[in-house]
């Protein structure tokens, strides 16, 4: 059946859904290009940079007309490069979006400007992928600290042309097998006398006779641990600081230079729109703001609500904000909204009604881990390598496996996933681009008092169910605020009232009231405008 | 020259105590002032500001004086595209140079703070000047190398010195940004009124103003009482309203701070006034580290600020005091101390503490991120006037010693008179006050003895880098044919290899001692030799991983080699402490 919607969609779609394997960077390069020449009305392609490799950093906008003059979000996905499923699920999301666009993402694309870097860690993305799981570019990192760099790396000791663990039988290990899922490795409980029987390693040797292993390979800067938020200081794959990466740089000087972007969603190891990040008045009150504004906090709410009623995912895992994210700063330091979705995650499978069984067990009661063993098995996709004994040469004399939890198998399923995946996550991004604010002027009124002299009355309101920007954007020089103008000629003097005014951030519905005093006449306007919400002018007669 | 230079050096090998021709023969004319150059090859005048074309020219013509310890290079471009020029001095004629402990310099960060390059360019000539003559010089560059940068905002200076400005304005870089969120950028810049290249006050006769003449010094404004009516009031700096928006000045050059723009516990704008948008966001402060990065030699470093007499340590935040441990403190303290001393009127303070708070600033990105230890000398203070403190019972309207100093020092050069002018937004107004070269930058006289004496102060700094030596090599015959071979090495200076705070965050790779020309079976570092307690390192033995070579202070390394030993070298490979060897 799957097959069959997978052919069907195929002819659909030509030869650019036609893979079943994830791209390669020059394959997502020649997607990206050849989407935006398909569809130059709408679709412009360009580099918003090099990654440390030398690799653009593809940026896809989609807008039809001025991009700039017109909210956007911005969709970035692949800073974390062990997360090649979220640069699919993005290319596929545009892709589907372009391709014989519905009125509706026709209607979306005339009033907002779509920015897609569906692949912001390109190193990452083409080195070792079969072999290891990459998070990193090609920065050279001496994560040991010891003045060697990559001096400890992993090796495929039986040569399966995979990294994956080393199971090792030793009076000091501390894990056991679960007795659910003996694939998962626990911690032996000694509270409940469980005795420990395993060390669990990356498969490799210690090169450097240091007592860790492989912990100095080839690797780089994840860069979704190198933004400015809460950065993890001298942590693995953090950076030598925050922000040294060109990517991350890239992205950030995208994001702060381009005024209309009203939020950022990324797909990632992240998770805060299945579950909203709660208020917390204590994080919010500080002078460093570690937690959302109370106003922002209850947009994350209504956000989260959206996104699962217009996915349908459920279940999803606990996959906190981390460390030095993208998701964390463009909302902590940029002062827009900050979004984070692994897009995909295991579902557990249907209950087998066919056969009179107990009832299975519930997804609340079991592990993560649990759950993706159990999808992977109703879905026969190989995640797996069983463990098998080898020589190794740290270890005489003792029982070493090779095996576990295949690279990249966790949180990429076969590409082929992906595609309701994208589809629902476009449903959801029509969703909220829908409710995202928009400007008017309402109640217009223009009273004369005396020959030549009038009052102009006007009410800006933000029409939309999202406020203009969030509110921790008041407090962000780099956020510009609803500015409201009187466009009067030379001939005209402002008796009382101010030429330019700025409001600060206006929830939905909300709206503040501007009168002018004018002497003079002829046409005048009065313009209200906010890069995040939009632009709205009237004009008037004055006798 | 050759020959005279071969004449010192030789004088060099038994050094310092000797006494010896202090004079360079050739250059008297009367008698040389002690601690000055007599004839120096590059003549400078120190009672002055230098702007970005005599910058370039002093480097240029420094580099063409003293070839063998001056060299020049640009470390990438200004946001308006000047070249950064950094001047790596040391003896080039001894050790590799990049591989001496480094002392980094730089100054003028804030465009109006202009003294800071003037002192760093006063210690590139001092150093280099003094070399053949003073032997404590020619031991300071045969050891350390010095990486001198007289100004990392160019763009600042420049705009400070050729436009009109106050003493406190061009304090940013030239980046534009639209401050005032109209959607135009930099289009209400500060005006001069008047064409004489200052930005004063603005005021106006006004019967209900709360401003009054000060009666001694006519130049300045003072309060009312609160219970006497004023006869003025003030409208801020020089200016006029140019985009007809109803505020005067409010989209100046700039505006932001490039000290807030460095990657230690950097904050967004809404916490850290100045702050642009990430750490790094101006090529200045790229071009800096990018430098810094690519020489771990640096172990000492200065950011020359102006003012109010303050030799500043980190941290910037409260929050950060944990990563300064006593051992780290204990260094700033001898060197904070000495500098009370030979500065005086100048205090050793830390900066969140004793003058605010900084978030994401220079010096913790040195100190905190690559260990290095750190001190900002804020350059000028009121002290300096009379050589006195001030008074500490009255208030900035009461104490008149900028305007006493004006007129018995500088001789009324110090303010721009009161004169009417036609404002067309304020109709008949006065301009008037201090000119942008007074208050925070030092006059003339003052800035040649600061500049000598803060420039002591670094030096001082800079002489307490690791100063490395191979104290001894001991070597004793075991059975099997085996040889044990013990080196002792030492720290002769109060900094160790690496900062407490490096070596808890593993910043700096450990110190590496290796034994050469021996067959080595097994490598451990002592830690009690009466005791034979020896820790063991099994990879690389004949290379030894030392964590730290700690201040004043010794590490042991031991050798096991089979066969008897004649000849050793022992080398201490130190990214901060240096390369050095000994053969025994």
């Amino acid at each position: 059946m799957r097959l069959l919607v997978l052919l069907i969609l195929c002819g659909f779609w030509g030869s650019l859904s036609a893979q079943k394997t994830y791209s390669t960077y020059p394959q997502l390069t020649a997607r990206i290009k050849d989407l935006a020449g398909k569809n130059v009305s709408l679709a412009s392609v360009t580099s918003a940079g090099k990654s440390a490799g030398g690799k653009d950093l593809w940026l896809l906008t989609l807008s039809q007309g001025n991009p700039s003059s017109k909210p956007a979000l911005l969709l970035v996905a692949g800073l974390d490069g062990s997360h090649p499923a979220g640069s699919e699920t993005l290319l596929l999301m545009a892709e589907k979006m372009l391709t014989n666009p519905s009125d509706q993402v026709k209607d979306l694309l005339s009033k907002k400007t779509l920015y897609i870097m569906a692949c912001a860690n390109p190193d990452a993305w083409d080195q070792g992928k079969s072999k290891f799981e990459r998070s990193g570019n090609t920065t050279p990192s001496d994560e040991d600290r010891d003045g060697r760099i990559n001096e400890d790396p992993f090796e495929d000791l039986n040569a399966d042309g995979l990294i994956t663990q080393l199971r090792v039988e030793d009076p000091s290990g501390t894990l056991i097998p679960s007795k659910t899922d003996p694939r998962i490795l626990l911690k032996a409980d000694p509270t409940k006398s469980e005795v420990g029987k395993y060390l669990l390693l990356s498969e490799g040797t210690d090169n450097d006779k240091d007592g860790n292993w492989n912990e100095d390979g080839e690797g780089g800067i994840n860069i979704n641990k190198n933004f400015t938020f809460n950065y993890p200081y001298f942590e693995k794959e953090s950076g030598v600081y925050a922000a040294s990466e060109s990517e991350t740089k890239a992205v950030l000087e995208f994001l702060y230079r381009n005024l209309n972007i009203f939020g950022v969603i990324v797909f990632g190891p992240e998770n805060n729109l299945s579950t909203a990040t709660k208020f917390d008045a204590a994080k919010a009150r500080n002078r460093i703001v570690t937690g959302p504004l109370e106003k922002d906090a209850a947009v994350g709410e209504y956000v989260s609500k959206m996104y699962n009623t217009s996915t349908g995912f459920k279940n999803a895992p606990a996959m906190p904000l981390g460390k030095g994210s993208l998701v964390q700063t463009a909302y902590f330091h940029a002062g827009r909204f900050g979004f984070g979705t692994p897009g995909w995650w295991p579902q557990l499978p249907p209950p087998d009604t066919s056969q009179k069984q107990k009832a299975p067990a519930a997804a609340a009661t079991l592990s993560a881990d649990e759950i993706f063993f159990k999808w992977a098995d109703a879905e026969k996709v190989a995640v797996f390598a069983d463990w098998k004994e080898i020589k190794h040469p740290d270890f005489p004399g003792k029982k070493v496996e090779v095996g576990g939890l295949l690279p990249y198998a966790r949180w990429n399923p076969p590409v082929s996933y992906l595609d309701d995946i994208a589809q629902k996550h476009n449903k959801f991004l029509l969703d909220l681009a829908a409710a995202m604010p928009s400007l008017d002027i309402v109640n217009t009124k223009v009273e004369p008092l005396s020959a030549g002299v009038n009052r102009i009355t006007v009410q800006v309101i933000n029409k939309g169910f999202l406020p203009t920007f969030a509110d921790l954007g008041n407090r962000v020089k780099y956020v510009s605020k609803v500015r409201t103008t009187l466009n009067h000629t030379a001939t005209q003097t402002l008796l009382s009232g101010k030429k330019m005014n700025l409001q600060a951030s206006m929830g939905a519905g909300e709206f503040v009231e501007y009168t002018w005093l004018v002497n003079g006449t002829g046409k005048i306007s009065v313009t209200v405008t906010c890069p995040t919400a939009g632009t709205k002018t009237v004009e008037f007669t004055l006798n | 020259m050759n020959k005279l230079l071969f004449f010192f050096c030789l004088l060099g090998v038994t050094a310092f105590a000797q006494t010896q021709p202090n004079i360079s023969p050739a250059d008297l004319n009367g008698m040389r002032a002690v601690g000055s150059p007599a004839d120096p090859k590059v003549k400078e005048e120190w009672r002055k500001y230098h702007d970005y074309a005599q910058i370039s020219d002093f480097c240029q013509r420094m580099v063409k004086a003293h070839p063998d310890l001056v060299k020049l290079q640009s470390i990438g471009k200004s946001f308006q595209g000047r070249e950064m020029w950094l001047m790596t001095i040391t003896d080039y004629k001894t050790g590799i140079p990049d591989r001496k402990p480094g002392f980094y310099i730089d100054g003028n960060i804030h465009g109006n703070e202009i003294q800071g390059g003037e002192i760093a360019m006063y210690t590139a000539w001092y150093l280099a000047e003094n070399f053949y003559t003073m032997p404590f010089i020619r031991e300071l560059l045969r050891n350390r190398v010095f990486y001198i940068i007289p100004s990392i905002n160019l763009d600042g200076r420049e705009n400070f010195i050729h436009q009109p400005n106050t003493a406190s304005s061009s304090r940013s870089g030239m980046m534009p940004l639209d401050d005032d969120d109209d959607g135009v950028i930099d289009e209400d810049k500060l005006d001069d009124l008047d064409g004489d290249g200052n930005i004063v006050s603005m005021r106006r006769k006004n019967p209900l103003g709360r401003w009054k003449v000060d009666p001694t010094y006519p130049t300045r404004m003072v309060p009312a009482r609160t219970d006497e009516a004023g006869e003025y009031e003030l409208l801020g700096s020089e200016g006029l309203d140019n985009d007809g928006d109803g505020q005067v000045n409010e989209d100046n050059w700039g505006v932001y701070d490039p000290n807030r723009d460095w990657a230690w516990n950097w904050q967004p704008n809404y916490v850290q006034g100045g702050a642009l948008f990430y750490p790094g966001t101006l090529p200045e402060t790229r071009n800096i580290k990018s430098f810094v990065l690519a020489h771990p030699n640096i172990a000492g470093a200065q950011s020359y600020h102006n003012n109010g007499g303050m030799f500043l340590r980190g941290p910037g935040a409260a929050e950060d005091d944990p990563f300064y441990s006593q051992g780290d403190i204990a260094v700033y303290d001898v060197i904070g101390k000495i500098g009370e001393k030979i500065v005086p009127g100048y205090k050793y303070f830390i900066i969140h503490k004793d003058l605010y708070t900084v978030y994401g600033g220079e010096i913790d990105w040195f100190a905190l991120t690559r260990g290095v230890f750190t001190f900002s000398n804020e350059l000028m203070t009121s002290f300096k006037l009379f050589n006195q403190p001030p008074n500490a019972q009255q208030n900035r309207f009461q104490n008149q010693d900028y305007e006493e100093f004006d007129k018995y020092l500088l001789m009324g050069d110090g303010y721009v008179q009161w004169k009417p002018f036609k404002h067309p937004q304020f109709g008949d107004i006065e301009i008037g006050g201090p000119k942008k070269n007074y208050l925070r930058n030092h006059p003339g006289f003052l800035l040649e003895e600061d500049a000598h004496r803060n420039m002591s102060f670094t030096l001082l700094h800079a002489y307490q880098m690791p100063q490395l030596e191979v104290f001894s090599i001991v070597k004793k015959p075991l059975a099997n044919n085996l040889t044990e071979i013990t080196a002792t090495v030492y720290n002769s200076r109060i900094m160790p290899t690496h900062s407490a705070h490096d070596l808890k965050y593993k910043i700096e790779r450990p110190d590496h001692i290796s034994l050469k020309n021996a067959t080595v079976v097994a490598g451990m570092i002592v830690e009690n030799e009466d005791f034979n307690q020896t820790k063991e390192q099994k990879y690389t033995p004949q290379t030894i991983n030392v964590p730290n070579i700690p201040g004043m202070g010794a590490v042991k390394v031991r050798w096991i080699v089979s066969g008897k030993v004649d000849k050793v070298t022992v080398e201490v490979d130190s990214r901060k402490g240096g390369l050095i060897s000994k053969t025994e």
